[in-house]
């Protein structure tokens, strides 16, 4: 099936890397094949309403294009929406657990935030209709948090499951759960940069995920940069001349070139690791020289996926 | 002694290289002669890959620094935190039994708290360097801190262990049928019961009321620890150095980090842009360039464009940067220091990479707060 055909993309890798980015990339091609796509944020950053130059709602959905929108769901707000479901009272909500003392206790419960989260993102998936009563979403794409904290969000359904055992709180996360781990519903994306540390610390991930592993669909390495005109070979049977040669800023030029060769190598040998350790497609986005990105970036990063995604 | 160690703490989101500045910071201070002691608890292994000395654990493991034929005064002590083995220790020091140590140890919501509450990692980091500071005999200690957005609850966690320890609030769950602190927020306490017995179910209230309740024997221990932990977080020899890199994203993680800093009157000493790139020359001109090579004429103009484009994209790179950092600077407070760390040409991954950059890097006498 591919990829973008589940219900559910969780994807996750190492700070930095560009999650967000890639997680709008594959949202706007989803959304170009017809598909109405929303983009969760748990971080908080509220990242992608930036990328596409319009305002944030914060938990409120926000179109970003046509047939994409994005939320952040923020810990506290998911548990509120969590709370007044089970409930059904907001003000029994607001006297129990907005004072000074409920507040510290929430936080207290391991993996409660985690797993509200992930009930949202359930939510999103499950049970958010339209005015037609179908379907709000078909695709719910998860940019979830850095490698450490983005296992162990994953976890969490399960601990709450574990530590609550029977009760409300249990069956929620057994749903979750269920979904989060079926291979037909839901997959994992890595992202990962074309680099030593970035690579090992992925192949490590890859590792810790056990079961879950079976679920991994792709691997996207990002900032990928272009080679050079000339071939690494050319290059060592021109320097030579050049490095002879004098004028204004040629020795600095030659310096860069050489650089620019020794990147591409690291950046062939990286991307060879990453294949071989996880035996998956990896897909290159390239480097586009500056950091600002807008939508016609995220356009262009979206064709580059579309080949590798699209297959089945 | 202890009063006079140091503390840096390095902040900033994931993926900007906080792990290695903060190695790179304490080696250079080490070499300066210093007792250096490095602190990470970011869970990827990336610390003893830059000081190449292996798996590191909760416990301190000297880094070779002879290595780079250094020979002073100064030594280096990196470690990593481990989480569980540091509150298990707290634990045991201030439970007034053995038998009371066993019962919180073997209670599943200590087990739950204790391995996978995000933040009882930040929490017990906090403690780790509370002990280092206090009777590692270093000159100064520096703290690694697991991504921006969760070092708020790094620095929220001993508050908030405070107030959850706090027995006026425990009591509560501890005590439900006594009605005085309930009453304090005109509540039933049949009404509260019903709500978390519904949201949790209520053999989860019950159990973690039995945990708060075997835990009540520390409170005391960890409440004083945990107003020392604030009160070194705020003393004079303590800076907090926030870590970006030229991204966006990384940029506003820092200043959202300088505004909790701020909330929280924390100390403040300067940011830190990791592999920032400079500006190159002009690309040479195509009449300086030999006009023909050892290359077939179409392969000799790849190679001429090679060499004219490689200044172009660096120079591309290069404003961009700068672009990113002036926008950090004007953000921040005035005067704030800010030192850049070039690119690196190669991955880092031993101690003398390490070394490289150290020297892009403050010395410990220019950190002060600002």
């Amino acid at each position: 099936m591919p990829l973008l055909d589940h219900r559910i993309l969780v994807v996750t890798g190492k700070g930095g890397v560009g999650k967000s980015t890639v997680c709008a990339a594959l949202g706007l091609l989803a959304a170009r094949q017809g598909k109405r796509v929303v983009v969760t944020e748990t971080s908080g950053a509220q990242v992608l309403p930036g990328l596409f130059g319009v305002g944030s709602r914060g938990y409120e959905p926000v179109r970003l294009a046509p047939g994409l929108d994005t939320l952040s769901i923020t810990p506290l707000e998911a548990i509120e929406d969590y709370v007044v479901q089970q409930i059904k009272v907001r003000r029994l909500y607001e006297m129990v657990f907005r004072n000074r003392v409920m507040g510290p206790f929430i936080d207290g419960v391991p993996g409660l935030h985690d797993a509200v989260q992930l009930g949202k993102v359930w939510d999103c998936a499950v049970q958010a209709v339209d005015a037609a009563g179908r379907p709000r979403w078909d695709l719910v794409i998860v940019d979830a948090p850095a490698t450490g904290h983005g296992l162990t969000m994953l976890e969490a359904p399960r601990s709450m499951m574990e530590l609550t055992r029977a009760g409300p709180m249990y069956r929620g996360n057994e749903k979750v759960e269920t979904l989060l781990a079926d291979p037909r519903k839901t997959r994992l994306v890595l992202v990962c940069l074309p680099e030593e540390m970035p690579v090992a610390e992925t192949l490590d991930l890859h590792r810790r995920l056990g079961p879950r592993g079976q679920q991994l669909s792709l691997c996207v390495l990002n900032e990928v940069h272009p080679q050079p005109p000339a071939t690494a070979t050319e290059w060592a049977q021109a320097r030579p001349v050049l490095a002879a040669a004098d004028g204004p800023g040629l020795a600095e030029a030659v310096d860069l070139v050489d650089g620019w060769h020794e990147r591409v190598a690291r950046q062939d040998l990286a991307r060879d690791r990453l294949r071989r350790g996880i035996g998956l497609p990896v897909v290159d986005l390239p480097f586009l020289f500056h950091r600002n990105l807008g939508p016609a970036d995220l356009a262009r990063l979206a064709d580059a996926l579309q080949p590798t995604v699209s297959a089945p | 002694m202890s009063k006079h160690t140091r503390v840096v703490i390095c902040s900033g989101s994931g993926g900007v290289g906080k792990t290695t500045v903060s190695a790179a910071l304490a080696l250079r201070w080490a070499m300066e002669g210093r007792r250096v002691a490095v602190l990470t608890i970011d869970p990827a292994r990336r610390l003893a890959d830059s000081l190449s000395i292996g798996d590191i654990g909760n416990t301190a493991v000297r880094v070779p620094l002879e290595r780079l034929g250094g020979h002073g005064a100064g030594h280096l002590d990196a470690m990593m935190l481990d989480a569980k083995a540091t509150f298990d220790d707290l634990v045991r020091r201030f439970a007034p039994s053995d038998a009371a140590a066993s019962r919180i140890l073997e209670n599943r919501y200590y087990q739950f708290t204790s391995t996978r509450l995000g933040g009882s990692h930040e929490y017990m980091a906090m403690e780790r360097l509370y002990e280092l500071w206090h009777h590692g005999g270093y000159d100064v200690v520096v703290l690694d801190t697991p991504p921006t957005r969760h070092a708020l609850d790094f620095l929220r966690a001993p508050d908030r262990m405070a107030t959850l320890m706090d027995e006026g609030v425990l009591r509560w769950l501890v005590m439900p049928a006594t009605r005085s602190g309930w009453r304090a927020l005109e509540l039933g306490s049949e009404a509260v019961a019903k709500v978390l017995g519904k949201v949790l179910g209520k053999g989860t209230i019950a159990e973690i009321a039995e945990f708060f309740e075997v835990f009540r024997e520390l409170w005391d221990g960890f409440r004083s620890r945990s107003v020392e932990v604030q009160a070194l977080l705020r003393q004079p020899h303590t800076s907090f150095l926030l870590v970006s890199s030229p991204s966006p994203a990384a940029r506003a993680d820092a200043l959202y980090f300088l505004e909790r800093l701020g909330e929280q009157r924390l100390p403040f000493g300067g940011f830190v842009v990791n592999r920032t790139v400079p500006a190159p020359p002009p690309p040479p001109e195509r009449a300086h360039l030999p006009a023909t090579g050892p290359l077939p004429p179409d392969r000799w103009a790849a190679v001429l464009a090679s060499v004219e484009q490689a200044p172009r994209l660096r120079a591309r790179l290069a404003r961009d940067h700068d672009q990113a950092i002036d926008a950090l600077r004007a953000a921040g407070p005035p005067g704030a220091p800010c030192w850049r760390i070039p690119e690196q040409r190669a991955d880092l991954h031993d101690l003398a990479g390490l070394a490289a950059i150290t020297r892009h890097l403050p010395a410990l006498s220019e950190i002060h707060e600002l």
